[in-house]
Parts: C-alpha cells; structure tokens; sequence
C-alpha cells in the first residue's frame, strides 16, 4: 500500500527513480555496445530494481515501468542478435538470467528472454508460456505484479500460437495460447482484487482509486483474446466466457464484476453475445448485489440495438436466439433483486429495452406495450413522480414509439401508454401532451376516427382541462398560450371524409373541450366551430337525401351542437368572439337555405350587442361585422330583413361618438342595395341612409366648432361622397347628378372656409375623388354621359 | 553513441472510438479483418520489420483505445514517440471535429522536444462504406486540415479493402525514421547516480 503522500513527494520519488534507471540503462547500453553479456545483465538488473519501489502510485508507476519497457525493448534486440549470430544459445541465457539477486528484476528478465526464446522456435511457445505465468506467481505484491504480467502480456501476444501464426504447431494450438490468456487474466484478477482489502479502512477511498488506476491492465487479457483468431463463437462459447465468467463471479468483488463485464460486453462481437446471451444474462444475479447491474444490462442493449440498426440481415438472428425474451425477463429479474434500486434505474432500464425493441421488433406492438406495462407496474403504488431524471427518462420512453412509428395511431393502440403518462406530475404530463402534438403536425397525421380522437384527448388531458380540479396558477401566459394554441391546431387535424364520422370526431372533441374552463375555451371553441362549419359546407353541397337512408348528419343538427358550443362562451365569458362565430353560423344557414336557423344566429349576436358588448370601441367593430354579415343575406323574406336592418341602423345611430355614427350610418346603406341578379334593390332607402349621415356628419362639424373652435376636419364627407358615385354608378335613381353636384359643392364651400382645419389627407382624398369623376367622365360611352354634367373645377 | 542496435520506431495511432485504429494496424501487420466492433482497452503494440529506403527498421506500432474509459493508466506510453497518426472515419463527422483534441492532447502529454516540427499524419478511414455515398468529410477539407497543422501527409484509407493501408504505414515509418535520425543528435546528460542505501526499498522481492 502507497503510504501518505503528498503529490510533490511522489514526483520527487519518481524523478529519483527515472534518475536511477537512466543512471543504469547508460551502463547497460555501453556494455551492448561492447557485447559485455555479463555487464549488460548485472546493468539491467540494477536498472529494473527501480521497479521495485512500493512508493508510487500507479500512474506515477506507470511511467517509470515504459522507461523500463523502452530499454528492455533494446536489450531483447541484443538477445535476439547475438543468440542468432551464436554468441551464445538462449537455452543458456534463460538459465543464466535466473541469477539476478532480487526476484522482481530476474523475472522482467526472464520474460525478456523468454520472448526470444519462443521467436527462436528452440522450443514450443506454450512451454515457455507455460513457465513464464507460472514464475510470476512470484511476485505477489498487487502493482507490483500487475505490472509484471501486464509486461509478460505485452511482450507474448505476437508469439501466441493463434491459428495463422508461425508459432502453431502439432503441439501448440489456439488452445495453449487461450489457456495461458485465460491463466494470466485470472492471476492479475487475483492481485487487483486483494488491494481492496489490503491496508486500513480510512484509506479506502484512495486504494479504490488506486485500483481504478490499474483496471486495464486487467481488462486487457479479455482484449487479447477478442482478437485472436482462433477464439471463434465455438471457443468463446465453451470455454472463453464461461472460463470468464467463472472468475468474474467468484471473485465476489463488485468494483472487479463490474469492470469486467462492462470489458466483456465492449470486447467481443455482438454476434457472439447474442448467440450467447442466456449464458451471459444468468451471470448478472450471481454478482454482489452492490454491482450497478443496470449500467451495464442497459449498455448491453444499447450495443445490441446498435448492431440491429447497422443491417436488417441481422434481424433473424434476435428472433432465433428469443434476444427480446432473455432481455425482458432478465431485466424484470434485475429489479426485483435489487429493492434499493433508485426509480430512475428501473425506468432507464426500461428505456434502453424498447429502443431494443423499437429497433430489433418494430412491428411486434404487443412488444412494446410489455415494456410500457412493466413500467407501469413498476410505477404503481407509489405516489406520482417528482424525481427529475427520472421524469426525463419517462418522457424518453413515451417519445421512443412517436419516433420510430412517426404515427400517433400506433401509439394509440399501446393500451399501456396512457396508463405510463398516468404516472407523471402535471407539469410533466402537459409536456408530454405538447410532445405527442407536435408529433402529429409534423407528421400530418389525420385522426380519423371518433374512438382514436377519444383516446387522443385521453392522452392530452392535461392540456384539456385542469387535472385534479386545481387550475394550474403557476403557469406563464406565455406558455399556456403556445399550449392551447396547439390544441387548436390538433382540432384541424382531426377529420373524416365520411360525414357520418366527422359529426361524432366533432361530438367527441367538444365533450372533451367543454371540461376545458373559461381560460381554455377562447382557444378551443373557434377551431371547433370552424371544423364543424367546414362539414356543413361539404354536406350543403350534397344533392339531397339518400332515400330510404337515415342521414342524421344534417346541417340543421350541426348548427344545434354549434349553437350550444357557443353558447358556452359565455363561461368565460367572451361575447365579441361568441358575436363572430354566430355571425360565421348565420352565414353559413344562409347559404344551406335555412332561414329560420339564421335568423335565430342573429337573434343571438344582437342580444350580445345588445348586452354584453359595452367597450363602444368593441361596439363599433362588432357593428360593422353585423353590417357586413347582414349585407350578404339573401334567405331572408321582407319581414326578417326588415327587423334586423332596422336594428343594424338604429344601433348605428346609437354609437358614441359622432364620427362612428356617421360611418356605420352610410354602412348600413348597403343593405339595401345587393348587387346580385335578385338583390333587393332600394334606392330611396338608400338614399335616407345617406342623408341621415350627411346630418351626422354636419352635428359633428358643429360640435367640432363648439368644442375647439374650428370645424373638424371634412372628410367625412368625402367618404359619403364616395359613397353617392358608387350608388350613382350602380343606377340607384335617387341618386341624381345634381345631388352629386351639390355635395362637391358643399365640400369645397367647406374647405375653403376659415373656420376648416387643414388637413393634407382630406385634400388628397377630395382630390382623388374629382380625379376619378374626371376619369369617368372621359371614359365615353353610358359612363360618359353619365357623368356628365357634374361640373369639377 | 554507437549505432549498432536495430532502430526501433515508436508510433502511436489515435482517434475516436470505432474510426478503424485496431482494424488498421491488424489488416497491416496481419492482412485481415474483421466487420465487428471489438473495443480496445487500454494501449499495446504490435511490431513489424519492415524495409525503409534499403534499411531494415523496426516498426513498434502502439494501438490505442478510443473509449475514454479504458485508458485508465494515462498515456504513459506517448514518452519517446517518434511519429503520431490520427484517424478519423470519414462518415463521421464527429470523429473528424475531435481530430484538434487529439492532436493537441498528444502534444501536451507526450511533450515531445521539438512540438512544431513532431511528425504527424492523418488516415482518413472507411473509404469503402456504402460506395463513398456516406461520406460526410471531403478530401479537400481533410487536406485544409492537415495544412493547417504544418502540412501533414493525408492518406485515404480502407482497411476492409486494404486499401492505402501499406503506404500509409510505410510514409509513417519514413518520417518516424526522420525524426529519430534527428533525435539522436540530441545528445542527454548523464545522469547523476545514486547512493546505493538509498536505491533498495521496498519489500525484498
């Protein structure tokens, strides 16, 4: 054991011991040069009993050990030449090296020669193998040793009788070359493991890192005998991992088991785990029950899923060995072993099962669903998770089957899915709604059926309404908009060619979002309204009723469901939006044909304005919506048009400030005057719309000059002007030249007197106007002579 | 000194973790290869006599792990290195970005006494996938690269289909040789010894 050291002392140590071997190698190399046999051994030997030193650390070691390494390379070089040219046999100077005073430098020594000895075929390289690993059992001190057999392995691995190698024959074979492999391994394995119990408690900690040091020096021997040739599957099988394992079990050491199958599975091939894979799993209970099992069971897999991925060639041969079967049940055989196991353990395990599976089985859904239903087991009882990895890993193992699948539907057919999502927090479960959505946009996926939309909004409840009944108070603004917003947009994304089914997908979703709550419902009712008036269109379309069928999708029925979908604004509540849609519904019953449905829908949007719109800003948008909405009715008979104008004037007339007045009053002019072939056509009305916003306009010039001084500005009338050409162009008679003439005349009076504001834009406007009378006067023609006699100066 | 011994070159091969380092060196030195990933732990060598300008050298070739976790022990074995080769795979976009770590790590730790002029070279691996149609990293950008770090030699490799593999080495071994010839005239002080009581401690082993 290392005794306490300071870093400084340790380099001062080091920097003695690479003294002392320079010191010697220098000596040594003269007596090579002058071919002093005897010199250059006593040399060396003085040389390497730097190694003997118990006051490094393992790194620190380390360095000194390659400086050795370096020389020794030179000194076996000299060996090799000299034993060739005759000098003197290696037989002899394999005995002669055993004569070093200190056993740690006779045995780098001996290896040395060994090494030339087995090049020079004089003798069978499994002998000499066989001597060398046995004559280090010399030396038990663990870095000490380690780094001995470590140098033993260095120095023998291009001299192993592998198949292919010069160093096979009759009597040396793979087997020899394995066997001393396996010897040396299971020798250093020894030495790692006693440090751990070597020295006092309060030094564990460092030993441990110590041992961390030196793990590869073990790790090593599972690399050599990955790559030689003749540890093919049947040699790994029956011998190599079973000889393997054998010791990793027995050792009982966990830092060692742990190590080394981690070394096993990144060693050797993937094909050879699989094919052995029942062999390997049955090891993972017989380890110490403080080995992290999962890391590596979750790496194995991770591996083999690799290997999946890279050629569907291999996909056969999971199925064969049953890989998923092994898998599964050694995982669940895992959990069950360690109770102390942390949630998030179990869950990674999980994960990296169904990206095995994901990978290895894509089309075997009942696959997929066990994993989700182990997880599920594993999650029940316990109360929902707040563990942050481990919800990170949840959302991991819920995002893997969107992925792979790019299809929500398949998804949907997991009947363990939802109940996985069950188990996360709020927070959460709405991130994992977010997920799933967006998955289906970026896939245009089209939700087609009322019971996949039913299992959907399962899914995303958490955006749909508030779960466990407490509104959720801690989430930004920000963010619950972006949320809503893609409900919103998931709602056009569910759809049905079949009528039929498109009614109930509209059915379903309402159900859903009517639990929403007055914050939800501004966002969710639009896009529900306009997917339900898309299908009234679709069906308005339809040349009647099948005979004999019973077609309950009827637009009627529709504007029902959308009557009472909107009524439920008023929840929240939000009468401008609810006065929209309403208006969007009667347009729509009047192009179905359905007088009475449309004039209910206007019943409804005046009784909002009426009550509900009090903001006269509010009030003058929704007027003019009103107007305009109005305007593009024809279903209505003369009793209903009549109603509902007189309404749209007379709150026109209403509003608040005079200049709104005067523009919602000539508005409403249009409604009586449509241009279709059948429009009704009402000039004198028309004409009083005018007027009566003509008189507007002048109370608000006068109220203008009471209040500031100065008349406003007149562009007002030059709006109606505008107003009097398009009805004088359409052919309303009322609407005379000299009427026009008259009014020109009245805006210049206007403008030109003191009392006027300027105002730039005003005089564009007007200007603009006589520029159009002008043109349409010099259009010639009907046109022409219709304009005429209006005079413009 | 007298330069009777064999010359013994040391280099070492680095790069990421699967870009062929192992697969290299075994279709050079053993003339095979095999398609599945076997990690390498920790470091060793392979050597081969090879003939470089009429001179027979030896080859000591240090086979490197990619996996950060298997070099437990530190690189140790950088000490005395007379050429480093970088390898990244081609279809790896990543295995390219970390060629700079690499390069400057192997500085840092091998402190070699002439850090400009230390021979490097870069291999540019698996050549052969798919046609050439995963290529993500272009020769052109490969040799920018390489001119960038004082005009290293770049070679094209497929170690499946050995292809390039030979001349990489051979050039490794040439400049390996170069700079060792310089090496030597860099003459080190002998150092002091020491007294004997102090240079026996530790156990009687």
């Amino acid at each position: 054991m290392v005794p306490d050291a300071g870093a400084e002392d340790e380099e001062k140590w080091l920097a003695e011991g690479i003294a002392g071997l320079q010191h010697n190698a220098f000596y040594m190399h003269r007596s090579l040069d002058s071919n002093n046999l005897r010199d250059a051994l006593k040399f060396s030997a003085q040389m390497l009993s730097e190694l003997r030193t118990s006051r490094l650390s393992p790194h620190k070691y380390y360095e000194l050990y390659m400086r050795a390494f370096d020389e020794l390379r030179k000194l076996e070089m000299f060996f090799r030449e000299e034993t060739k040219r005759g000098s003197f046999s290696v037989i002899d100077l394999y005995e002669l090296v055993q004569h070093a005073g200190n056993i740690l430098p006779r045995l780098y020594l001996l290896c040395t020669v060994g090494s030339v000895y087995i090049k020079s075929k004089e003798a069978p390289a499994k002998d000499v193998l066989k001597d060398l690993v046995e004559m280090c059992r010399g030396i038990q001190h663990p870095v000490r040793g380690l780094f001995l057999r470590s140098y033993l392995s260095q120095i023998s691995r291009d001299k192993l009788p592998d198949i292919g190698s010069e160093y096979e024959g009759d009597a040396d074979t793979v087997v020899d070359a394995v066997e001393f492999v396996l010897q040396n391994f299971t020798e250093m394995n020894k030495l790692w493991v006693r440090m751990q119990h070597q020295g006092p408690i309060r030094e564990k900690e460092k030993r441990e890192k110590e041992r961390s040091e030196l793990r590869d020096l073990v790790g090593k021997n599972l690399h050599v005998l990955s790559q030689l040739e003749g540890v093919d599957l049947d040699m790994y099988k029956e011998t190599v991992l079973p000889r393997i394992l054998e010791q990793v079990v027995n050792c009982k050491d966990d830092i060692a088991q742990h190590y080394l199958m981690d070394c096993i599975i990144q060693v050797f091939p993937d094909e050879y785990h699989l094919q052995t894979l029942e062999t390997l799993l049955s090891a993972f209970p017989q380890l110490q029950p403080t080995v992290d099992i999962k890391t590596v069971l979750s790496q194995l897999m991770d591996r083999l899923s690799n290997y999946a991925a890279s050629s569907a060639e291999v996909l056969p041969e999971f199925l064969q060995v049953e890989a998923f079967a092994k898998l599964s049940s050694a995982i669940g055989k895992v959990i069950e072993a360690q109770v102390d196991m942390p949630i998030v353990g179990a869950i990674t395990l999980y994960v990296s099962l169904l990206t095995f599976t994901l990978r290895v089985h894509p089309d075997r859904l009942d696959y997929v669903d066990q994993v989700l239903g182990a997880c599920v087991k594993k999650l029940s009882g316990k109360a929902k998770l707040e563990d942050s990895k481990a919800t990170k890993q949840i959302v991991a193992l819920l995002s893997a089957p969107l992925e792979k699948y790019n299809d929500i539907v398949t998804a949907l057919k997991l009947s363990n899915y939802p109940r996985v999502m069950d188990h996360l927090d709020n927070g959460t479960n709405k991130v994992m709604a977010v997920v799933i959505i967006q998955s289906i946009m970026k896939n245009s996926t089209c939700i087609s059926t009322a019971d996949k939309v039913e299992a959907l909004f399962e899914l995303i409840k958490g955006l749909i309404k508030d779960m466990d009944g407490t509104p959720d108070d801690e989430l930004d603004e920000e963010d619950f908009k972006e949320e809503q917003n893609s409900v919103a947009r998931l709602i056009h994304m569910l759809y049905n060619d079949d009528p039929e089914e498109m009614l109930k997908i509209i059915c379903t979703v309402r159900k859903h979002i009517l639990l929403g709550g007055p914050k939800r419902l501004p966002f969710t009712v639009p896009p529900l309204v306009f997917s339900s008036l898309k299908l009234v269109r679709r069906l308005q379309g339809q040349d009647g009723d099948v005979i004999g069928e019973e077609v309950p999708a009827t637009p009627k029925k529709i504007f029902q469901i959308l009557h009472q979908t909107i009524e439920a604004l008023s929840l929240v509540p939000s009468p401008e939006l609810a006065l929209r849609l309403y208006l969007q519904c009667a347009e729509a019953a009047n192009d179905c044909d359905l007088e009475p449905v449309a004039y209910e829908f206007f019943t409804q949007a005046f009784i909002l304005y009426e009550e509900e719109v009090a903001d006269s800003k509010a009030q003058v948008t929704a007027i003019h919506l009103i107007i305009g909405t109005l305007q593009r009715m024809n279903i209505f008979g003369v009793e209903n048009r009549d109603t509902l104008t007189h309404k749209a004037t007379g709150y026109s007339a209403k509003l608040l400030k005079k200049p709104d007045q005067c523009r919602a009053v000539y508005a409403c002019s249009h409604l009586f005057w449509v241009d279709d072939q059948d429009g009704i056509k009402d000039g004198e009305r028309v004409l009083l719309c005018l007027k009566r916003a003509l008189r507007i306009a002048n109370a608000a010039q006068q109220m203008a000059n009471v209040t500031r001084g100065s008349s406003g500005s007149v562009t007002l009338f030059i709006e109606i002007l505008n107003k009097y050409l398009y009805f004088f162009e359409k052919g309303n008679p009322q609407i005379t030249s000299s009427v026009i003439q008259g009014l020109i005349e009245l805006i210049n009076t206007e403008m030109q007197s003191d009392n006027t504001t300027s105002d730039p834009s005003a005089d564009a406007f007007f200007a603009s106007t006589l520029r159009y009378i002008q043109f349409q006067k010099q259009k010639g023609g009907a046109m022409g002579e219709k304009y005429e006699p209006i005079k413009i100066n | 000194m007298a330069s009777r011994r064999r010359t013994l070159l040391k280099v070492i091969v680095l790069g990421d973790s699967g870009v062929g380092k192992t697969s290299l060196m075994n279709q050079y030195v053993h003339k095979k290869f095999s398609q599945q990933y076997k990690a390498t732990i920790g470091a060793d060598f392979v050597t081969k006599e090879i003939l470089v300008d009429d001179r027979l050298v030896t080859l000591q070739i240090w086979d490197t792990a990619g996996q950060e976790r298997f070099q437990s022990l530190g690189v140790a074995f950088y000490r005395g290195a007379d050429c480093c080769a970088l390898v990244y795979d081609v279809n790896v976009l990543r295995s390219f970005d970390t060629l700079d770590n690499w390069h400057e790590e192997f500085l840092n730790q091998a402190s070699p006494s002439d850090p400009k002029t230390f021979p490097f070279i870069l291999l540019g691996n698996k050549i052969d996938v798919d046609g050439g149609n995963s290529r993500v990293v272009s020769e052109k950008k490969a040799k920018e690269w390489c001119a960038s770090k004082g005009n290293i030699p770049y070679f094209e490799t497929s170690a499946k289909e050995d292809y390039n593999v030979d001349a990489a080495f051979l050039c490794v071994a040439k400049l390996a040789l170069e700079h060792d010839r310089d090496q030597d005239i860099y003459f080190q002080n002998i150092p002091e010894p020491i007294s004997e009581t102090e240079q026996s401690r530790g156990c009687a082993c």
